[in-house]
């Protein structure tokens, strides 16, 4: 069973967070660090990081459940962001999505039965100039068709048996 | 104050009102959902749209938002407004299930009403709907979240206002949700406000689930008579049966809302074991008949030993009137002047805090702008919640709190806590200049601007209130140092008013115990439950010639008594309390008293009454079994004139009216000069005190079936460091030996209570119920149950 965080991590964190006047401020590094360890951030994830920040789990779970790029269900390794926002929208993100649905045989909001890969709208990923736009994790990635999205799928592939 | 005109009428509103509160001012109705005058405007909604034509700000705007200005011109007219208003309605229902035929609210819904008063009526979105999966949040309160519009009156009610933890708003976009991280029972006291505050279905009532509908309920305006407060209250119900409680409105006391043990807590009303006919000795009787009884025996008594032998008990849960009119009963059969609470302790704090000069009483609205508030011996969520709430706004808007109790306190704001004991509290008191912590506050006090100490009656006594009286005349220099005083029950003060001019000296169970009293008269109280030695005080009633009971509550003394009379409660009669703070509040009947009909009809359908008693044998009020006693036929309203001449400090009295503010009583003359010695425990010496449990202590909670899922377990508290003294751990069983018994139960680390104490909660329906707050801490002792054995 993998860790929510390692031992060490939660000591720095509460040790930051003694310090801090509004640890709370702390959330989304907590939430995001919890994420990067685990994957995702499970409702014990919730509940650890409310402990350290020493607020109800509440306030943490509304923070949350705000932001899209925290993952309160499990998502895949690689968790795919479309932006359906306005530029993308013009450019052709329709098909960039209509594209990824099909490739990866699954519907927005769904992962690979391989567990690699999510597909989530999202709205606006800030790369307007740059549209269509997908994000794959933390990765970036503009000006797409969908000859480069194939190409990108495959590396990914080949980077999680590698 | 400015001056403005809206659809070419003019109005004047108060200063730092909105153009929203102007119009509600003058009676035109602008659609809105976000604002409420508590929580005030954030302008969320955007429903409230008008067209701005003069002012500094023209041109569309949302009027919740708008400060009043002099000279403006306002219309709500304007096409573009209208549309606006027309096109926000339509957005906000465009997931709302149109499932008003099934939910609780529909008939009272804010939704129903602004909705058509945008100009929405059909439909046309035809896509699908957000659904949600709703939780599950206990007992009391009922989700439905598809009928959220996103106002966040909610969140706003719960957690700003009444500082609740465990509730928010999850989510983003289309998926916002008010719940909880989990599903679970709410925490705070104050949860029920959900219900009266979501503007649409999502929160209902779920102890009166599909029920009853808003137009078939019978209402009136009423007072809590759960605590000492006089919270107005809106009770409703039908059938003879009470059904649900909301909050009444006013803004000088609990401003729009209420706490759980009054929303909640009010089946006791219907409680099937409610006593509704006269008895003799146990025996059914008609009512008339018991009466005759009575007046009979009491006379043939008087005659032959004399008025000195008969003793009246009136209480703090009965009307003002009621009380009244058993001080002329005394008067009429020559008995001493009678007693108002059977707890000589509890009784004292009553007649001192009647005594504060009216002046010098804080209201909840006065606390809730006060910038320092010291609370002394006071836990307010047991004793008085919505103090608590009020505690809670003094601090959002700066104010200090600062407490010195000896229980493990815990209030929805920041606060200071010194965990003293009760006797160092008294002792401190008694010399403040001597003591560092109450000089330094004192000095506080002294340079704040709107100070007010709340002392609770129960911890301190009389003796400690008026400690207190004279504490807060020394931190009065350039400007008055208010007082709150928190008594047991809805109508203490009251009684304190009367009392005050009996012999203080007088103390009911000794009176009863020297033998010459041979009878008792008690309207509506149980003095084997309120006094402080429960098994002596029952004792001490056995040995009665006559005892005479007027209640309607089933407790163990009305099945005991001589003769007992059935009374109405105060949601079947009109009367008056008055509250901890002097404020005479009227309360009207809200049902006709007789068995629900779901008892007599035994739940079916069409619901049909059936009587089981001969007609007119219906309980009657106190009031009214006391004036056929007393052979007096006023009204109501004769009666309070009547009482104006006698008591010229209630001179306001008869200009009440149920639902209003309330009156302040006026000066009532001389200070009380009484004072009492007591002894307190030195420090160090193992001492039990016995306190308020939140939930269950008060007069009618312990009869109250929906709040059982809110009792505490039995238990003892100790400081951690005091049981590692003593080598005891967390949650170990122990024996508590002390002079009303000895008890097996769990010991519970408390580290924010005082030191060298032990607490118990009064729990009623556990071996713990015999213990009785409002007294001095007792001489104990503690094992270890493996030692005891
Ligand atoms: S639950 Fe009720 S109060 Fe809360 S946002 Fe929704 S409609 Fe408003
Ligand atoms: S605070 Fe007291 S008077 Fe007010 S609602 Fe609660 S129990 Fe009733
Ligand atoms: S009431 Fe004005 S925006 Fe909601």
């Amino acid at each position: 069973m993998k860790k929510l965080l390692l031992k060490k991590e939660i000591d720095a964190f509460r040790k930051k967070a003694q310090k801090l006047e509004h640890p709370r401020e702390m959330v989304i590094d907590l939430l995001r660090a919890i994420q990067d360890h685990f994957g995702w951030v499970p409702d014990a994830g919730v509940e650890l990081a409310a402990d350290i920040l020493g607020v109800p789990p509440i306030e943490v779970e509304e923070v949350a459940t705000f932001y899209d790029k925290i993952y309160r269900q499990k998502v895949g390794r690689y968790p795919i962001h479309i932006c359906d926002s306005i530029c993308c929208w013009i450019r052709g993100g329709e098909e960039i999505a209509a594209h990824l649905q099909q490739q990866l045989g699954i519907k927005l909001g769904q992962t690979t039965s391989d567990g690699l890969f999510t597909l989530l709208p999202t709205c606006c990923l800030g790369g307007c100039g740059r549209a269509p736009s997908i994000m794959v994790g933390k990765r970036f990635y503009g000006h797409l068709t969908c000859d480069g999205l194939d190409q990108i799928i495959a590396q990914l592939r080949e980077e999680a048996v590698g | 104050m400015p001056t403005l005109t809206i659809d070419n009428q003019t109005v004047i509103v108060a200063e730092g009102g909105s153009v929203l509160d102007a119009a509600i001012a003058l009676g035109i109705v602008v659609p809105h959902y976000c604002y409420h005058p508590a929580l005030g405007a954030v302008g969320a909604c955007r429903q409230c749209a008008v067209t701005i034509l003069e002012g500094s700000q023209k041109g569309l705007k949302m009027a919740c938002l708008i400060p009043a200005e002099d000279d403006m011109q306002v219309s709500t007219c304007e096409e573009e407004a209208v549309a606006f208003r027309a096109q926000v309605g339509e957005w906000l229902m465009t997931n709302h299930p149109h499932d008003c035929p099934v939910c609780d609210e529909g008939g009272e819904c804010q939704l129903q009403e602004m909705t058509i008063g945008a100009g929405h009526g059909i439909r046309r979105y035809r896509g699908n709907k957000r659904t949600y999966l709703n939780q599950d949040l206990g007992p009391f309160v009922a989700q439905e979240m598809n009928r959220c519009i996103q106002c966040y009156r909610c969140v706003r009610t719960y957690k700003d206002y009444c500082g609740g933890e465990d509730f928010g708003v999850m989510g983003s976009q289309q998926r916002v949700f008010f719940g909880r991280f989990k599903d679970g029972p709410l925490e705070s006291d104050f949860s029920g406000n959900l219900i009266d505050f979501c503007p649409t279905g999502v929160f209902t009532d779920r102890t009166n689930r599909f029920r009853t509908r808003s137009w078939d309920l019978q209402q009136a305006p009423s007072i809590c008579p759960h605590c000492s407060l006089g919270c107005s209250i809106l009770p409703g119900g039908r059938y003879q049966e009470l059904q649900r409680v909301r909050a009444g409105g006013n803004r000088l006391t609990n401003d729009s809302f209420i706490c759980d043990r009054a929303r909640f807590g009010s089946d006791w009303n219907n409680h099937p074991k409610r006593p509704r006919e006269a008895r003799i000795s146990g025996e059914k009787v008609e009512f008339p008949y018991a009466l005759e009884l009575l007046e009979e025996r009491l006379e043939k008594l008087v005659e032959e030993y004399g008025g000195e032998t008969l003793r009246l008990l009136g209480s703090p849960r009965a009307s003002f009137e009621a009380n009244l009119l058993l001080k002329k009963l005394a008067e009429k059969y020559g008995a001493p002047a009678p007693y108002y609470d059977a707890h000589p302790r509890r009784a004292f704090a009553a007649r001192m805090a009647a005594s504060i000069p009216s002046g010098q009483l804080a209201s909840l609205k006065q606390l809730r702008e006060s910038d320092l508030i010291l609370l002394v011996g006071v836990d307010p969520l047991a004793e008085a919640p919505v103090l608590a709430l009020a505690l809670r706004q003094a601090a959002r808007a700066g104010a200090r709190i600062v407490a010195l109790d000896p229980r493990p306190l815990e209030l929805p704001c920041d606060f200071e806590h010194h965990p003293l004991t009760q006797e160092s509290l008294l002792r401190g008191l008694s010399a403040p200049e001597e003591n560092e912590l109450l000089e330094s506050l004192r000095q506080q006090l002294e340079t704040s601007q709107r100070p007010v100490l709340v002392g609770g009656g129960e911890l301190l006594g009389g003796e400690g209130l008026r400690l207190l009286l004279h504490f807060s005349e020394s931190c009065c220099g350039s400007h008055d140092c208010l007082i709150f005083p928190v008594l047991h029950g809805p109508n203490s003060f009251g009684g304190g008013i009367l009392g005050a001019t009996g012999d203080s000296n007088r103390n009911l169970i000794e009176d009863l115990e020297n033998g010459n009293v041979r009878a008792l008269i008690c309207v509506e109280t149980d003095p084997a439950i309120e006094h402080s030695e429960p098994g002596r005080m029952q004792l001490a009633l056995s040995r009665l010639e006559l005892l005479a009971v007027f209640d309607h509550l089933p407790t163990n003394t009305v099945a005991t008594a001589d003769i007992f009379l059935p009374t109405r409660t105060i949601y079947e009669c009109a009367g008056t309390f008055i509250n901890n703070e002097g404020r005479m509040q009227a309360f009207d009947p809200v049902l006709e008293p007789g068995i629900p009909i779901v008892v007599t009809g035994s739940g079916g359908h069409p619901p049909r009454q059936f009587e089981t008693t001969p007609p007119g044998s219906a309980p009657r009020s106190a009031v009214h079994l006391l004036q056929w006693l007393l052979k007096d036929r006023n009204d109501l309203f004769g009666l309070r004139r009547q009482i104006i001449k006698e008591l010229p400090c209630l001179r306001d009295l008869d200009r009440l009216a149920a639902g209003d503010n309330g009156r302040r009583i006026a000066d009532c003359g001389d200070t009380l000069e009484e004072s009492r010695t007591e002894i307190w425990a030195q420090e160090g010496e193992l001492q039990v005190l016995p306190i308020t449990a939140r939930y269950g202590s008060d007069l009618y909670s312990r009869w109250s079936q929906s709040l059982t899922s809110r009792f505490e377990e039995p238990s003892v508290w100790i400081h951690p460091v005091e049981a590692a003294e003593r080598g005891f751990v967390n949650g170990q069983k122990v024996v508590l030996r002390t002079v009303v018994g000895h008890f097996h139960l769990p010991l519970v680390f408390k580290a924010k209570m005082a030191r060298g104490r032990l607490i118990v909660p009064c729990l009623p329906g556990t071996p713990l119920e015999v213990f009785t707050p409002g007294g001095l801490s007792l001489p104990c002792k503690i094992y270890s149950e493996v030692d005891n054995a």
